[in-house]
């Protein structure tokens, strides 16, 4: 009510509200201060070479160094990303079966990407795939698809 | 000639010796035991005469005890290396290598750290196992139990964020799958269900701030050399002392309780059974890191997994674990369920009985029921450790690795409907029946009607169908475990709990039993998830 004194109980209700009020936000702010705003991380695109080069089948050159497998079937050109979909180890390819092992929980998937065996919950990512104009293949690992009907066309395959 | 007892009578009774030591010269009367307790900061924290039975090794085994111990063993150990190693990617692993070969003691002190580490985990697990079978968290206990349970969690903690520091493949890898669990957490993570209604990203979920950054990396490293160096140990040692403190308050549970019980002096009974056990432990630590080097793989490479990938054996269970559930139900609702089941546990187990003693008779249920849990644990961590190889398929612990295996088969998930009905009629019914049905079974006549009928069962099945007698088997089995565990024990035991205490109670025995009965279905039974609703990522 205006002009009633401020009771000295309500003055501490406020200070106190307001000191509590401080911590909580000083949290808040130390907990955004554990989010970067700059990342110093290698680029995702990187020049894969001549698409020439790739005969059919699965392609391990760029694993170690870019963690990407370029396969090639009849029709063209797709990149699967060399991440496991379960947890994120690596898997490898195995060429007399057929097929990628993952060597941590033991995941399957085909050269299409799909899961055959094991744990994962969903295909492996596809990256983007551009033809540059020397013939060379530009793969974004950025830029990722792994829906079926969507995977096999669009920037994640190139018809070379 | 040399008076010993002439030169120490004289350094007490100097001026400086009388500053440091407050109580008045030393006579081993029982006033002076009492004041060399309560004068000394660090001693003051027990109390000054103790219950005998308080004191005996078969009791309480000293593990809590031994626990600090290994505590102080890593902090000592953990502060010299600082002083040689730098973390930074270029560096961490240069420096392991120079503290193995270059550094005076410096493999030794590594080996040291890591030993007390492993041993710390295992301690502390079986000093939870000890104090759940005496039934020592149960009124006015509970909270100290609950800051226990929060102990073990960050003892886990510290593990993990320490085996990223060498920065070797064990390291990344073992930091990569860790993270990525985060990164499934619901709603919190970029890979969890309900990822989309927060806006979750790659690079602005939970695991980002783990990881600061979008894969394990230098400002990784940094974050958890914080983590283990500073932040965890502060934490871990706030709890500890509310730890102790309460065990102070809330006295010793050892029963049973005589009436003028004559007390022991804690100095020197207890003191000197804590001192023995700390001399034993740090002899067992030294002895065993001069014969045993401390694992370190090759250089971190964030491109190449190593084949297989083991975890350490203290999370290889639950490394195991992820290969039958969906990272978010195996990697996040399960270990959560368990430690805020743990957590409840005093406030679900009202039996009033078996405090401060071993008793499989008074405590049926609940002992019976933690040791399945235990059980299962370590079974997880058994295949794990021995019965995983390259491609993390099914080797035995004889076979060689280098054995030709045959391709994992095909599995399978059942229809939505087939799978949702399922687990309806699995929770209704193990939740109603053992309510439901009044009267005491007996142990005989139930197991020979249940093994009629599964005679009877395997018949059919076996002429109807094509199954191998081996699968039949191994059915058998998983069900007689869930008929006893799930059916016959809460049947006898739980049925007169209060409602709300027995569906928790039953949840929880019904979850532990899900998670045996799905690997029978998947080991068995090639069963990739008996529900799958991909749209949720929920896949059990």
């Amino acid at each position: 009510m205006p002009g009633e004194p401020i009771t000295r109980r309500n003055f501490l209700w406020v200070g106190w509200s307001a000191l509590a009020t401080f911590f909580a936000a000083s949290a808040a702010a130390s907990a955004r201060f554990l989010f970067p705003n700059v990342l110093y991380e290698p680029s995702q695109k990187f020049n894969a070479g001549r698409a020439k080069d790739y005969p059919v089948g699965v392609s391990t050159r760029w694993t170690k160094l870019q963690r990407v497998w370029i396969v090639r079937n009849e029709k063209g050109i797709y990149a699967l990303w060399a991440r496991c979909t379960h947890l994120g180890c690596t898997p490898n390819w195995f060429n007399d079966q057929g097929r990628f092992r993952c060597p941590c929980h033991g995941s399957n998937f085909s050269p299409e990407g799909d899961v055959i065996a094991g744990p994962a919950p969903k295909a492996l990512w596809r990256c983007k795939v551009e033809l540059a104009s020397t013939g060379d293949l530009i793969i974004d690992k950025a830029v990722l698809e792994d829906r079926p009907g969507f995977r096999e066309g669009h920037v994640y395959f190139v018809d070379v | 000639m040399l008076d010993l007892d002439e030169i120490s009578k004289k350094v007490y009774e100097t001026q400086v010796w009388r500053s440091i030591f407050r109580h008045s010269p030393w006579k081993d009367a029982p006033r002076d035991r009492m004041r060399h307790i309560v004068d000394n900061i660090w001693l003051h924290l027990h109390p000054a005469r103790i219950r005998p039975r308080a004191v005996k090794v078969s009791y309480s085994w000293g593990l809590g005890g031994i626990s600090f111990m290994l505590y102080l063993i890593l902090t000592v150990t953990g502060v010299l290396l600082m002083f040689y190693y730098r973390p930074t990617v270029e560096l961490a692993y240069q420096d392991m290598k120079d503290l193995e070969f270059v550094v005076t003691l410096g493999k030794f002190l590594r080996n040291a750290h890591r030993w007390s580490a492993h041993a710390m985990v295992l301690i502390v697990i079986l000093h939870m196992v000890r104090v759940f079978l005496t039934g020592a968290y149960k009124k006015p206990r509970e909270f100290n139990w609950g800051i226990g349970v929060l102990l073990l969690t960050i003892t886990l903690f510290l593990s993990f964020t320490g085996y990223l520091l060498p920065w070797d493949q064990l390291a990344i890898w073992a930091v990569t799958v860790g993270t990525n669990m985060a990164g499934a957490t619901p709603f919190m993570g970029n890979e969890g269900p309900f990822s989309g209604l927060l806006g979750m990203r790659v690079n602005n979920d939970v695991r980002f701030v783990l990881l600061g950054g979008t894969t394990v990396g230098a400002s990784t490293l940094i974050r958890f050399y914080v983590l283990h160096c500073v932040l965890v140990p502060l934490v871990a040692g706030a709890l500890m002392i509310v730890h102790f403190w309460r065990v102070r308050k809330d006295s010793f549970s050892a029963a049973p309780l005589e009436a003028d019980e004559e007390k022991l002096d804690v100095w020197p009974h207890l003191i000197v059974r804590e001192y023995l056990a700390a001399a034993l432990t740090i002899l067992a630590i030294f002895l065993w890191s001069v014969l045993q080097n401390a694992p370190l793989e090759e250089l971190a490479n964030a491109t190449v997994t190593p084949n297989p990938s083991k975890a350490p054996w203290y999370f290889v269970g639950l490394q195991e674990l992820l290969v039958y559930f969906d990272p978010w139900i195996a990697g996040v609702i399960i270990p959560n369920v368990i430690i805020v089941g743990l957590v409840a546990m005093p406030f679900i187990d009202v039996n009033p009985k078996g405090v401060g003693y071993y008793s499989l008779r008074e405590r049926p249920l609940a002992n019976t029921m933690f040791l399945s849990g235990i059980f299962l644990w370590f079974l997880l961590i058994f295949i794990g450790y021995f019965c995983r190889g390259p491609n993390w398929g099914w080797y035995w612990p004889w076979e060689s690795w280098l054995a030709h295996k045959p391709l994992p088969p095909p599995t399978w998930d059942l229809p939505a409907w087939a799978g949702a009905s399922l687990m309806i009629f699995y929770m209704a019914f193990g939740m109603a029946a053992p309510r439901l049905i009044g009267g005491e079974i007996s142990w005989s006549r139930a197991i020979g009607a249940f093994v009629a009928l599964f005679l009877l069962a395997v018949g059919g099945l076996k002429i109807f169908t094509a199954l191998a007698a081996a699968k039949l088997l191994m059915l058998g089995f998983f069900i007689f475990i869930f008929f006893l565990l799930g059916f016959l024990f809460p049947q006898r035991y739980l049925k007169g709990l209060d409602l709300a205490r027995y569906a928790l109670t039953m949840s929880l025995i019904l979850m532990m039993l899900g998670v045996l009965l799905k690997i029978g279905l998947r080991l068995g039974f090639d069963i990739k998830y008996v529900l799958s609703l991909p749209q949720f990522n929920f896949n059990i």
